[in-house]
């Protein structure tokens, strides 16, 4: 026990440092290893973490879902979703706003990224509620929560994640995510239309749309639907396997953006480059995380904690409610994929030792990531959204997230107390 | 130097990418439709992740897009983050040359073992060679971090989230 703390210690002393957690991780589960196991095991299994992660083809499900996202957001698609979703809820109050969330549920179908939705999104709604007069504390609160719908609705690079490092069906996970996806999104909107019930001014209607407009822009969105329906479809249906729908959807959306024109040699290699570099980040942290969660398996902690919390007879769901709180506390100040990825060796065990679902649990773990990405003062989302929009200021961002900050605590209220939103679907794949 | 190792890593990790997703595509598209698919994909692209993975590994060290907590960085005076950044550079070197070293002598094994995949037999030992190399090159940019650190990131770049 005392060797797994004084370990999770130093990583939080060398990550402080400015360490890159990767390196902090598997630095501090290597030398764990090598003095409670000796320094020859501790090399053998490190070249074997690297060895086997490396050759992996399962894992070739990473990159080929950033590449998708990353192509997704260079065809340009994210207009058309916007324009069709503006068509028909732009007439009413807060109409650009709805919209925004519409527009960014769709993206998120196709792209698995929340900041990568997030900046899509900025770049095409902001400008229209701008123009009409919207508030910015709204429009920056609307893109910045909207955005965290990309992670929700499958595809989804955190799920991905999840499902490798705790051996949990990815396909399931995807379907998982489904409903409490669309819930979110509507009860995100729910909220805008209270908002802009109390404070009109904020968010006037914009011009109504004929039935002519609304099918031609219906008609501009068949890409998107397309790749929805073949990649996660197929992967729903038992057609594919994850890995072989990400590379469907990747080659789908790279033939996109080719045939929309919007990919020069410097795109595709911009792209192409980018995705890697995501990946090697990414692998390094996985990696990392193995070599670490290698060492505290090793140690009793895992024994000790189930031990403990046996001993504290809570009942389950309070416990799970418990560490939900740990979080999102946690993921105010934290960066959302350190805190996943150095808690899930801990809380794992303990979670599918209670009997529950791990399916279940991932689905949490996707809505505490959204909650942390925008609960101030450290959130990705709202960072990214005021790198881009440098006239609205952070503190305008912040006060506009929130409101959804309590949306999304309400939605993880309702995840905990009524598991079947999440696990229905999955309950119909064989 | 930069210049050139951002060409070749970048040109590595890149056609490599884009030739799992060809394969990819390909394999199961002419599984599911056609009943044939291509001999030995599966190899190819473990193969074939080895490069994107490492190729592009120096790039995310050349960029700084490693996670870190920068939380704290405004509070800190630039003295103390230069020297921060000169410990941790020299930590980070280390670790990369030893893990290069660690893996060369994997290979040098898989090399002795003649190690070859099941279907196509493809020597696996150049390709831990490989990941070795990377790791060390990889381990010189973190050197090199020290004398020219990489510069500030504009927000959201490189992130996975």
């Amino acid at each position: 026990m005392i060797e797994a703390l004084v370990g999770f210690v130093a990583i939080f002393v060398l990550a402080l440092l400015r360490m890159p957690l990767s390196f902090s991780m598997g630095l501090v589960g290597f030398v764990g290893i090598g003095l409670t196991r000796g320094w020859d095991p501790a090399l053998a299994s490190t070249a074997q973490v690297v060895y086997e992660t490396g050759f992996a083809y399962t894992l070739s499900v990473i990159p080929l879902f950033i590449l998708m996202g990353n192509f997704v957001a260079r065809a340009g698609l994210a207009h058309e979703l916007f324009a069709a979703a503006e068509a028909f809820v732009g007439h009413f109050r807060g109409g650009l706003a709805h919209a925004t969330v519409a527009a960014c549920a769709g993206f998120g179908a196709i792209c698995g990224s929340s900041i990568a939705t997030a900046a899509t999104m900025g770049k095409v709604a902001y400008p229209s509620m701008k123009k009409l007069g919207y508030s910015d504390t709204l429009s920056s609160g609307v893109i910045a929560a909207g955005g965290t719908l990309g992670i929700m609705i499958p595809p989804s690079t955190i799920m991905v994640i999840y499902g490798i490092i705790t051996e949990t069906n990815i396909g399931k996970l995807f379907a998982a995510g489904v409903i409490p996806g669309i819930l979110t999104a509507l009860l995100m909107m729910a909220a805008i239309a209270y908002m802009t019930y109390k404070d009109p001014e904020q968010a006037p209607a914009g011009r109504r749309s004929t039935w002519a407009e609304r099918w031609a822009a219906l008609r501009g969105i068949w890409g998107v639907a397309l790749l929805v329906v073949v990649v996660l479809g197929g992967i729903y249906g038992g057609l594919f396997t994850a890995t072989e729908g990400a590379g469907f959807g990747a080659a789908g959306a790279f033939l996109f953006a080719l045939a929309r024109r919007r990919l020069t040699w410097s795109i595709l290699t911009q792209v192409l480059v980018e995705s890697a570099r995501t990946t090697a980040m990414l692998f390094t942290l996985l990696i990392a995380a193995t070599i670490f969660a290698n060492f505290v398996n090793f140690t009793t902690m895992p024994g000790d904690l189930k031990d403990w919390i046996t001993h504290l007879s809570l009942s389950p769901v309070m416990l799970i409610t418990a560490m939900m709180l740990v979080y999102i506390v946690l993921g105010t100040v934290m960066e959302e994929l350190t805190m996943v990825l150095l808690t899930i060796p801990l809380f794992f065990p303990i979670v599918t030792s209670l009997g529950f679902d791990p399916v279940w649990f991932g689905v949490l773990i996707v809505m505490i990531v959204q909650i942390g990405l925008i609960s101030p003062p450290v959130g990705m989302n709202m960072f990214v959204l005021n790198a881009l929009l440098p006239n609205v200021g952070l503190s305008k961002i912040y006060k506009g997230c929130w409101p959804f900050v309590l949306v999304m605590a309400f939605v993880l209220g309702l995840l905990i107390a009524f598991p079947q939103i999440s696990l229905w679907l999955p309950s119909l794949m064989n | 130097m930069k210049k050139l190792l951002e060409t070749v890593c970048g040109l590595l990790s890149g056609a490599a990418l884009f030739a799992i997703m060809a394969l990819t595509f390909f394999d199961v598209g002419g599984r599911k439709l056609l009943d044939h698919s291509i001999p030995g994909s599966l190899e190819l692209t473990e193969l074939l992740m080895v490069v994107v993975i490492f190729a592009s590994l120096p790039l995310v060290s050349l960029r700084g897009e490693h996670v870190v907590f920068d939380s704290f960085d405004s509070y800190l005076h630039p003295l103390v983050r230069r020297s921060q950044g000169i410990l941790i550079h020299l930590l980070c070197s280390a670790v990369m040359l030893t893990l290069g070293f660690l893996m060369w002598k994997t290979g040098a094994q898989f090399d002795i073992n003649g190690d070859i995949t099941a279907q196509l037999q493809i020597a696996k030992s150049p390709f831990i060679y490989g990941m070795a190399v990377m790791c060390g090159l990889t381990g010189l940019v973190h050197l090199g971090l020290i004398v020219a650190p990489a510069p500030e990131l504009a927000e959201g770049e490189g992130v996975a989230l």
